[in-house]
């Protein structure tokens, strides 16, 4: 009877040889594994033919997914060899430490935390506990790489046991090696380590007392010796009493490389998963393999590479590493020569590699019949049907709305985003027409963890939206919030959703006194109103909301554009635009001489901003409320010089911003300005430029050479204004029919 | 005699610790080399060797590059130093040659007027026409030497050097031979020998090497000095050893104005300051550590000759701005720019911004 423990380096290649090959010698009739007694079942998948690491397996409590954590898992890692020599042999494979009904009992210290940082800490100190003592302190592996002449520990455990091929004492040297350590370093007390040594001794108590002769353990390189000693069980019973308990649920997921290296910040263990792959699978490779690799890579990006350069870049790798006394070249001494021949020396080109080879682009699968939620299965089905896929990779999806399979993705896209999922992040189409949209998709793992705690809300994902959306509703206190769930809702295609957040806001419309809240809002109702996407049934209400809440903006417009300052002005001007788009774009009479009427009240009332004035003042000239000469009065008015220049200018912008083609072409306006430009004494002048600037500043450049053109023309400030052409009626009328052809009217 | 030569070769300069370092190289040496590569590294970036004797840092700054470089040599591949102006690239080289080969003599200044007799041979023409073609009418080159020679020939600005000149170093790269055609001969290079070349990537209208000679050499980038520390350390090493050069006694520590100095360049060169909250225009000059070098030469010249020995503000001024102020326009709108937001704000300062307003 015997115990062997296998101390290693999580996701160390090198450690799963050795314990490969430490296996295969001691022959145990059981194995057991530092991982959570929650995933064993769970095991039996490993060897299943769609499952291809990286994997993770991913427990979370069902009721608070948001407490989850993940246990990665490479090929290279030691405990996925192990746990596939376990169940290929028929060997019970046991996972003996803490058991996460425990470990996640208790909610994580900083509650508000996202879900990233959160997952990096379950991560560390479900994997990592290397990584994990060094976020801490120094990394207490860092004093024997020192002692031996390494720039970093990574470095000198790769040296030391991960390429190293031949020695079988590894792992007892590994145990000697963190027995001094532990032995000398002052030792830092933390419970939740003690409780987890604890419940590995007990599971390795719990195996002999079944009689197995030959255990092995894999576990940690660090914890080895504190499961070398074995303190009185006693003990260990009572720190393991009472510990608070949750329920927890497991599953595997697909994990990708740069999940499992630091890069992403997710600290699952190694920074370079893509070159430990490589050194799994090609463990005598002196760098000839892999720098062809890197050729190849470059070659797939127009960089020309030769052989010649392979053979230089291995030659100059191993003459390095023997300047370094090591034995062979490692990462270190790989880049290296890469970068210097084959990169002229440049870290640019060298990010390639890091990206595509050193992590690597490696994404696992789960098969298919795995235990999923039911919401997860919904979506990977979904999914399926629209033949995407749920990677890491990023990809662009060009829509066609006018066809079903590409609304269908749409709104698909649409409602992951009301559940707060972003895989899919839209994009601006290049192309006109409001039928084609965009998408750049990116599925990440964490994404998975938000769908989990979608859960609740329903089995499907269209459920889980409506639920959601109608929670999200009720709770929202302020008319913004509202109006953006619409904006979000609408293109979703959510009908029992939609329904409570308009009963929502129309209470918050009415509650609200506040103008600029209702004239954001105004605008996505339109677009409600407008579109089709809603029921007949639904219509209706929709009419009413529409009207009340026009008419409580309407109230209160003409006072909310009094008194306001310079950045508020800004913001109601557009506001006016965004209203009056949209109020354009309803086409309903009753509405829109209201609306204008409204705006005239606005222009008269004393106090205006100016800048809100001017734009009002614009929107009624163009849609020909007031004629030419009425608006001429009111420009000429505002641009007096009794008024102060810079509420002149601020009037001037807020009419001529995003109009040049006004300036260009009436001659009112034109003479108008020009006159009240060239009556400006320089010192004004050079107060009243930067108002001028932005105004002018937006327009593009035919327009602008235009304006100079008239300035150039026009002398002397344009004051003989052109005598008006005489049409020819009767030479005109012989080109509207064709005309009319042109235009498709008849 | 020595002490009249103005500036001594590397392998005369540090002859004594090339010496040691060669009594205690354990290593094994490649051929023609006259100590090992870990030692030449050892030589570069200095150390205790075993019998204590300490090795001077000649290059201040990453280890690994140190080793690249050496071990670049070691194949038969050249080597192409490249970077900013001033980063020490001809500095390196100079010192890999003497601790390779304990000659640093055999040079090629490369120019836009360089022709290919310069590289490859030329003929002692009096001779050619009494003799004919004959071997001993042949002008060696530095590089046809270095070939004869096993030793290694250094190329300065090798970009500087016309692209028909520079391509008639692939077959010296690539066959190690040098054909004569005209004696039907050909000089084959002896073990040892090879190429270190240096280029900046700085200056506009060079002559961009041809993939062919590209291919030929493994290139090191020297850095600009990633720390403030590191910089000023470059910077007093070299100016204690130019003082010693041209006798100028240093009467008090000028680490202060050399921290001051390496601060403005390195303010100016990244365009923000030191603390981060101010963003600055760049001008239009590199700012290299070797001119922050030559800018406190100079001031300590000056404080030697026509003020009381001691640096000021006003020694090291002029030289400040004589280096930002490239372009008599912009650079001078950066450097008023600098001084307005940055040296006067900075407490104890005031004497530099006074002194750089009174010039500029």
């Amino acid at each position: 009877m015997a115990i062997h423990l296998l101390g290693i380096r999580h996701h160390g290649p090198g450690s799963a040889r050795h314990v490969l090959e430490a296996l295969n010698q001691i022959k145990p009739d059981i194995i057991l594994i530092e991982g959570p007694p929650e995933g064993e079942h769970m095991l039996s998948w490993v060897l299943h033919e769609e499952m291809k690491p990286p994997v993770a397996l991913l427990a979370y409590v069902p009721d608070d997914p948001q407490r989850a954590v993940f246990y990665p898992f490479a090929e290279f890692s030691p405990e996925w060899q192990a746990i596939r020599y376990g169940v290929e042999h028929k060997r019970p494979v046991r996972f003996i430490d803490t058991p996460l009904v425990h470990k996640l009992a208790s909610p994580p210290s900083k509650k508000e935390d996202t879900i990233p940082s959160d997952l990096n800490e379950e991560s560390l100190q479900a994997g990592q506990e290397i990584g994990d003592l060094e976020t801490i302190r120094k990394n207490p592996l860092s004093y024997l790489a020192t002692i031996a002449g390494f720039e970093d520990e990574e470095e000198w455990w790769e040296h030391q046991f991960e390429l190293n091929l031949q020695p079988q004492e590894v792992f007892s040297a590994i145990a000697e090696a963190m027995g001094a350590l532990r032995e000398l370093l002052p030792q830092r007390k933390d419970q939740r380590e003690e409780i987890r040594e604890a419940f590995m001794r007990r599971g390795i108590r719990t195996a002999e007392r079944e009689m197995y002769t030959e255990i092995a353990v894999i576990c940690g390189a660090w914890h080895v010796p504190a499961l070398q000693n074995m303190p009185k069980q006693k003990d260990d019973d009572a720190l393991l009493k009472n510990l608070p308990k949750t329920k927890v649920e497991t599953t595997w997921i697909p994990w990708t490389n740069d999940r499992l290296s630091f890069e992403s910040g997710y600290g699952a263990g190694v920074n370079s998963p893509g070159y430990y792959a490589h050194i799994w699978n090609k463990p005598d490779d002196d760098g000839t393999v892999w720098l062809s690799y890197a050729a190849r890579l470059f070659r797939e990006n127009k960089v020309d590479i030769s052989s010649a350069h392979i053979l230089e870049a291995v030659r100059l790798a191993n003459t390095l590493a023997a300047i370094r006394d090591l034995n062979g070249p490692g990462l270190k001494e790989l880049n290296e020569a890469t970068q210097t021949v084959m990169c002229m020396g440049d870290d640019i080109p060298m990010q390639l590699v890091w990206r595509d080879l050193i992590v690597g682009k490696e994404q696992g699968e789960v098969p298919e019949g795995a235990p999923q939620v039911p919401i997860q299965r919904d979506l990977e089905q979904q999914v399926k049907g629209m033949r995407l896929k749920l990677s890491n990779e990023d990809k662009v999806v060009g829509l066609d709305l006018r066809e079903s399979s590409g609304l269908q993705k749409s709104i698909l896209f649409h409602r992951l985003l009301v559940l707060d999922i972003p895989w899919a992040k839209q994009q601006n189409t290049s192309g006109k027409g409001t039928f084609k949209e965009e998408w750049r998709i990116r599925w990440t793992p964490e994404l998975t963890i938000q769908l989990l705690e979608k859960a609740p809300w329903g089995n499907t994902v269209e459920a889980a939206c409506n639920h959601y959306l109608q929670n999200k509703a009720i709770n929202s206190k302020q008319l913004s919030e509202i109006t953006e769930l619409v904006s979000k809702a609408l293109p979703a295609d959510l009908h029992a959703g939609i329904e409570t957040v308009m009963k929502r806001m129309d209470e918050l419309a009415s509650g609200t006194t506040d103008t600029a809240m209702l004239m954001d809002a105004f605008s996505p109702l339109v677009q409600v109103s407008r579109y089709g996407n809603v029921r007949q049934t639904d219509r209706e209400t929709v009419q009413v909301i529409l009207r009340s809440i026009f008419y409580r903006m309407i109230a209160g417009l003409p006072l909310s554009c009094t008194g306001i300052d310079e950045e508020q002005s800004a913001d109601m001007a557009e506001k006016i635009k965004a209203v009056n788009n949209a109020i354009l774009f309803l086409d309903e009479e009753e509405l829109k001489n209201t609306w204008l009427e409204t705006l005239l009240k606005v222009t008269t009332v004393k106090q205006v901003s100016p800048l809100v004035h001017g734009m009002s003042s614009k929107i009624l000239y163009d849609l020909k409320y007031i004629d030419s000469e009425q608006t001429a009065a009111e420009f000429s008015k505002a641009l007096s010089s009794g008024n102060d220049p810079s509420y002149s200018a601020a009037w001037a912008e807020g009419f001529l911003k995003d109009s040049a083609t006004i300036l260009i072409l009436d001659d009112d306006i034109w003479n108008i300005t020009n006159n009240w430009l060239a009556s400006l004494d320089q010192e004004v002048f050079l107060q009243v430029v930067p108002l001028l600037r932005r105004t002018f500043a937006v327009y593009n450049s035919v327009e602008k050479s235009r304006i100079a053109q008239r300035v150039k023309y026009s002398k002397e400030g344009g004051e003989k204004r052109e005598a008006a052409v005489t049409i020819n009626k009767e030479r005109a009328s012989r080109v509207l029919p064709i005309l009319g052809t042109i235009l498709g009217i008849k | 005699m020595t002490q009249t030569i103005l500036r001594q070769a590397a392998e005369q300069q540090f002859a004594q610790e090339i010496e040691e370092i060669k009594l205690q190289d354990k290593h094994t040496k490649p051929a023609n080399w006259q100590m090992s590569p870990n030692a030449v590294v050892t030589y570069l970036m200095g150390g205790t060797l075993s019998n204590g004797f300490e090795i001077t840092p000649k290059y201040i700054g990453n280890r690994r590059l140190m080793e690249i470089a050496v071990a670049t040599l070691t194949t038969d591949r050249a080597l192409l130093l490249y970077g900013l102006p001033g980063t020490a690239k001809s500095w390196v080289s100079e010192h890999l040659a003497a601790a390779i080969t304990g000659d640093s003599s055999l040079v090629i200044q490369g120019t836009a007027g360089i022709s290919e007799e310069a590289v490859r041979y030329g003929w002692n023409y009096a001779m050619l026409l009494s003799a004919g073609p004959v071997a001993e009418a042949i002008v060696e080159t530095p590089v046809m030497r270095a070939m004869k020679q096993g030793k290694i020939v250094r190329i300065e600005e090798l970009t500087r050097i016309g692209s028909d000149v520079q391509d008639s170093l692939i077959t010296i790269l690539s066959e190690k031979m040098l054909p004569v055609p005209e004696l039907n001969t050909q000089v084959q290079a002896v073990r040892g020998f090879n190429v270190i070349a240096t280029a900046n990537n700085r200056d506009k209208g060079v002559n961009e090497l041809s993939s062919a000679l590209k291919r030929r050499f493994n290139t090191v980038i020297l850095p600009v000095p990633s720390s403030m520390e590191e910089e000023v350390d470059i910077v007093q090493q070299r100016v204690s050893s130019f003082s010693r050069a041209i006798e100028l006694p240093i009467q008090k520590p000028v680490t202060e104005e050399i921290k001051r100095i390496v601060t403005i360049f390195r303010e100016l060169r990244n365009g923000v300051s030191l603390d981060g909250k101010t963003k600055l225009k760049s001008p239009s000059g590199t700012l290299s550590t070797a001119e922050a070098i030559s800018v406190m030469n100079s001031g300590l010249a000056l404080a030697y000759h026509f003020g009381d020995g001691l640096v000021k503000a006003d020694d090291i001024a002029s030289g400040v701005i004589g280096a930002v102020v490239k372009d008599p326009v912009q650079d001078k709108i950066v450097m008023q720019e600098y001084m307005e937001t940055v040296l006067k704000q900075r407490d104890g300062w005031k004497d530099i911004y006074r002194a750089c307003r009174d010039i500029i």
